[in-house]
């Protein structure tokens, strides 16, 4: 194996141009796979981690509906009292689980006695919203923004956007006046104890309370909530514990008709940003493809045009007696050097493009959030790891045509070609 | 002892629609420790009855056998196996690796086809590297080399197996005739050291002097004989 190997390579290196310039085609493309693999899943877990961290969570829990319904922020699709216990029984017990958040959400009007305008507001209790969001209070830029206390009774966290608007301040008053499910309005006067950066959503307009003013604002005697938000211990199984989940979630079903009493989404269904995330996870994939075709074609040619060009040598050795076999190895062997050579190169490349990138600290918008989101593009030893394989495996498998031709060539003619 | 038995051996090239007749039935049986040339016109058929002999091709009709073995109906495996160990080739055009040392020429049957372990052919290829004069250019790849030296170290590569046979298919057209006469006198000289069997296919006269027989092969068949008492006066 070691004189295969030793062949194989001297052999490579018989043509330095031709074998350099295949090595840095499949280089460049290695590099390709492991730049936008280290850009693009940094890009989309930053994003993901902002949406889930500070907004929406991993998991959502609604009575069966909502979500068709979300944008009237309906308060008749809410989650009885003892329907939530039963939920949170199940919550509690899942080891997977890391916190949750129990929410009312509900549609309100704000007005600081001169302007008005409408905004979305989640009712939490903070201790539990900060565990189950721990980035929220990270977005609170003005005030208050311990995780325990970010909003108590009276008081009131508004986005940036209505703040600028309605030039309110920190400690400024502002009256929330919303209609409850019988249809009556109710108004209540909060104080601004904290002004956070525009959270998400196309207008935006995102504001926090707490859960007693909640109830007292929309006059809700009993325990009924409107959504669970749900963290989980390890994202990346987030589909194993949300099929976990729905499986005993939809158990529960309603005494009448026997349907399911609940709907269960993860944030993929709930954030438009999932289909970007799922088209950067396509582009990906597309990338890779591009560079199968490369490695493939070029390791073809090369290993056609060895072939080709050792004809008479084929001939010599296999007439003093090489098996079919070894002159199989031998062509297989330089394909695969060449693979893992340029994979190798590749991935050298792509890792001090990405290091660079990542130095050079680049930061972009995303929608008309202000938020600045920091390039960082991680490493991806996963996507090393594969692209090494991956081109190896092609490789291998790209000379195998030439390679059998080599070996199922009779010494005869094969010496006549000299 | 009977090295090589060729009996009633046919062969028919098929290019296009035509048959082509390249040997028409030979009946041949060569000794072990011979050192034998083929002579005869272009076209009679040398290098076709070399490589029947040689286990490359195989016969339309007929039989061959080498060294108590029917070499006629191999496959290739096995056809390849018994070539690395009992034949060694000598080649016009030299066809030594170009990618490796003269050293790691004459040690490629050693490794690629047999398994001999190292102290063992490290003796045996500075022996033979010796005794063909290449010792001091084994280093060299053969690029580096010139013709007389190629084929020298190309007779180092057919002998370093220890092999019953070697075949040696116009050994010396592309050497001039001092080179030549050296190349044939140092493989007349390694058959009388290892007792191996020669044969080789030539039409240069002024070579066949150093044979002990002499076959004469005209169109496809053999029509004389020749023992030649005093190889190696002229
Ligand atoms: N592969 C082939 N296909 C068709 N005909 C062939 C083939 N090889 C040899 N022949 C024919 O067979 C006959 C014998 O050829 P061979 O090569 O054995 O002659 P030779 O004696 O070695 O000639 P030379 O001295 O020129 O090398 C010739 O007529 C040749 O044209
Ligand atoms: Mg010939």
């Amino acid at each position: 194996m070691k004189n295969i190997i030793k062949i194989a390579w001297r052999n490579l290196m018989r043509y330095t141009r031709r074998t350099l310039l295949t090595s840095s085609m499949i280089a460049v493309g290695v590099a390709l796979v492991i730049i936008f693999s280290g850009v693009g899943s940094s890009f989309k877990n930053e994003i993901i981690g902002v949406i889930t961290n500070s907004n929406v969570g991993d998991i959502q829990v609604h009575k069966k509906g909502y979500v068709g319904s979300i944008d009237n922020l309906p308060l008749d699709r809410a989650i009885p009292e003892e329907d939530f216990k039963k939920i949170e029984l199940l919550l509690k017990n899942n080891p997977e689980i890391k916190a949750y958040s129990e929410r009312i959400r509900f549609g309100a009007m704000a007005s600081n006695f001169a302007q008005t305008t409408n905004m979305r507001l989640t009712a939490v209790y903070p201790e539990k919203e900060s565990k189950a969001c721990p980035n929220l209070v990270k977005r609170i830029k003005d005030g208050d923004s311990s995780p325990d206390t970010f909003v108590k009774p009276g008081s009131v966290v508004i986005p940036q956007n209505i703040a600028s608007g309605m030039n309110l301040k920190v400690g400024g008053d502002i009256v929330l006046v919303a209609t409850n499910k019988d249809g009556s309005v109710n108004g209540m006067t909060f104080k601004i104890s904290g002004i956070s950066e525009n959270i998400m959503g196309p207008q935006g307009k995102d504001g926090y309370i707490h859960m007693d003013d909640a109830r007292s604002l929309l006059r809700i005697e009993n325990g009924e909530i409107i959504e669970i938000a749900i963290k989980l211990n390890n994202f990346d199984r987030l589909n194993k514990v949300f099929m976990n989940l729905k499986y005993y979630l939809l158990q529960i079903k309603e005494e009448k008709s026997a349907d399911p009493v609940f709907e269960i989404h993860t944030w993929e269904d709930l954030v438009p940003f999932s289909t970007i995330a799922k088209i950067i996870t396509l582009l990906i994939m597309v990338v890779r493809i591009v560079l199968f075709f490369i490695v493939l074609i070029s390791i073809l040619n090369v290993m056609m045009m060895s072939v080709y060009e050792r004809i008479g040598e084929i001939g010599t050795i296999a007439s003093i007696g090489t098996s079919p076999s070894k002159i199989l190895m031998l062509f297989l062997t330089e394909g695969l050097f060449l693979g893992f050579i340029s994979a190798i190169g590749g991935n050298i490349i792509g890792v001090v493009i990405l290091k660079v990138i990542s130095a050079a600290g680049f930061t972009f918008k995303f929608g008309d959030a202000r938020t600045e989101f920091m390039l960082n593009p991680q490493i991806p030893t996963a996507e090393i790891m594969f692209a090494v394989l991956f081109v190896v495996i092609i490789s291998v498998l790209a000379s195998l045509q030439p390679a059998l031709k080599a070996s199922r060539m009779e010494p005869v003619e094969a010496l006549r070609h000299v | 002892m009977e090295l090589v038995i060729l009996e009633n051996t046919k062969k028919d090239y098929i290019s296009g629609e035509i048959n082509v007749p390249a040997l028409r039935g030979i009946n041949l049986s060569i000794n072990a420790g011979r050192f034998i040339s083929f002579v005869g016109p272009s076209g009679s058929g040398k290098t076709t009855l070399l490589n029947l002999i040689g286990c490359l091709d195989k016969p339309t009709e007929g039989k061959v056998f080498v060294a108590g073995t029917e070499i006629s109906r191999m496959n290739r495996k096995t056809s390849a196996k018994f070539r690395g160990d009992n034949i060694g080739f000598i080649f016009q055009n030299f066809n030594l690796i170009p990618v490796l040392t003269v050293y790691e020429n004459v040690e490629y049957p050693l490794i690629m086809v047999q398994d001999v372990p190292l102290e063992k052919r490290k003796k045996r290829i500075l022996d033979l590297l010796e005794k063909v004069g290449m010792i001091s250019q084994k280093d060299k790849y053969p690029a580096q080399l010139s013709g007389g030296q190629k084929q020298r170290v190309a007779v180092a590569r057919a002998l370093v197996t220890d092999p019953k046979l070697v075949l040696a298919d116009e050994p010396t057209a592309n050497l001039d005739h001092d080179t030549a006469y050296k190349v044939i006198a140092l493989m007349h000289n390694m058959k009388k050291e290892f007792n191996t069997t020669f044969i080789f296919a030539t039409h240069d006269p002024k070579i066949v002097g150093e044979a002990e027989a002499i076959y004469t092969i005209e169109d496809g068949l053999i029509t004389k004989m020749q023992e030649n008492k005093q190889p190696g006066v002229n």
